[in-house]
């Protein structure tokens, strides 16, 4: 008690610095720190699955469906849940999405809205959480580019 | 404990705090998630191939479009104007000056959506609010704007307009990645020496 009378003024200060400190640091519902080991994933692609690629994937999947169109996948170890993507951050649906223990994947038609949801979500520290997608090609070029060498804007 | 002493122990205990956080070289997004979700979830985020179209032959300024493909795909083709940040080497880079100190309008593209979209995320998370997605990527470009075709015998003025625009857009976009590498960068460079004339000041 004398110790804390003594370094009253320093505890002051130092305490509630302290606790915010660790309370950005490690708060559960922010994002974690290097973001890119987190969107790490998404540079390899393996964050993408085709509706075959579930069949391989263990554990019972969460299908977190964003939209109103059915993901056609069916089957056992299947839970499906819609979710309006302004909710999926909601406390409900974050645990629920934080505690499955097998693979999360987001699914919907708008692939944009996918692949922002899931980068939100992966930020947060959430792991096993993919986009589901019958596109899975969505990044491949489908066209072809035919240079025209008669072509020639003005200098 | 006299004060000199006390204030030097608050300054050695705060040292030793930020000593021990994560280190501030890896990046973090620093919105908060939820007003990050809300301004992600916003249609004005997204920008289609026609805006775009309009950007380019505008030749404005102020806009930055920025390709995430592999530097050999930039090399092939390109939208005008554009610069080339791989996507898996986006949060390797300073920001700051990737994206002008948020000073332009940053477009992000690539083939399709994943990629912009995942690199919008991030820049908004880190605080560049004039950040912005192709919808479509290049796929949707080429669907829309290259093969744009005007069929039928009525058209009406707006209709008039984007085809207008398309081909312009087209026109351009074939010009420029026709020409050899060592052209292109000459008229790259002709187009900036004319906009700075026009906006005055020094070469």
């Amino acid at each position: 008690m004398d110790l804390i009378n003594k370094y009253k003024v320093i505890i002051a200060i130092v305490l509630p610095i302290l606790i915010l400190i660790l309370f950005r640091t490690c708060g559960a519902n922010n994002f974690k720190s290097d973001a890119k080991k987190w969107a790490e994933p998404s540079f390899s692609k393996s964050n993408i699955v085709s509706g075959e690629q579930i069949r391989t994937m263990s554990g019972e999947k969460l299908i977190v469906n964003l939209g109103n169109e059915v993901s056609g996948i069916i089957g056992k170890a299947t839970e499906e849940v819609y979710i309006s993507p302004d909710s999926v951050l909601s406390k409900k649906y974050l645990n629920k999405i934080k505690d499955h223990e097998g693979p999360v994947l987001l699914f919907s038609p708008d692939l944009a809205l996918s692949a922002r949801i899931w980068m939100i979500i992966s930020q947060m520290g959430c792991k096993n959480i993919y986009i589901l997608t019958y596109n899975s090609d969505n990044e491949v070029f489908k066209n072809e580019f035919r240079p025209d060498t008669n072509a020639g804007p003005e200098f | 404990m006299n004060t000199r002493e006390k204030f030097s122990a608050i300054l050695l205990i705060l040292g030793l705090i930020l000593a021990l956080l994560p280190l501030s070289a890896n990046r973090i997004l620093t919105m908060k998630p939820k007003k990050l979700l809300t301004e992600v979830l916003d249609e004005k985020t997204y920008l289609t191939v026609d805006q775009v179209a309009r950007f380019i032959i505008s030749e404005d300024n102020s806009v930055q479009l920025i390709d995430l493909r592999s530097p050999d795909e930039f090399s092939s083709f390109n939208i005008p104007g554009s610069i080339n940040v791989p996507y898996y080497e986006f949060l390797d880079n300073d920001q700051d000056r990737v994206l002008n100190n948020g000073k332009t309008m940053n477009i992000f593209y690539s083939n399709g959506d994943f990629d912009s979209n995942y690199a919008l995320v991030i820049a908004r998370g880190l605080n560049y609010k004039k950040t912005y997605a192709m919808k479509g990527g290049l796929n949707e470009w080429f669907n829309t704007v290259m093969n744009s075709r005007f069929t039928g015998d009525r058209i009406t003025a707006r209709e008039n307009s984007l085809f207008e625009t398309r081909t312009r857009a087209k026109n351009l976009f074939t010009e420029i990645n026709s020409l050899p590498d060592s052209l292109k960068l000459k008229f790259i460079e002709s187009k900036r020496v004319a906009a700075k004339k026009l906006d005055g000041g020094c070469e």
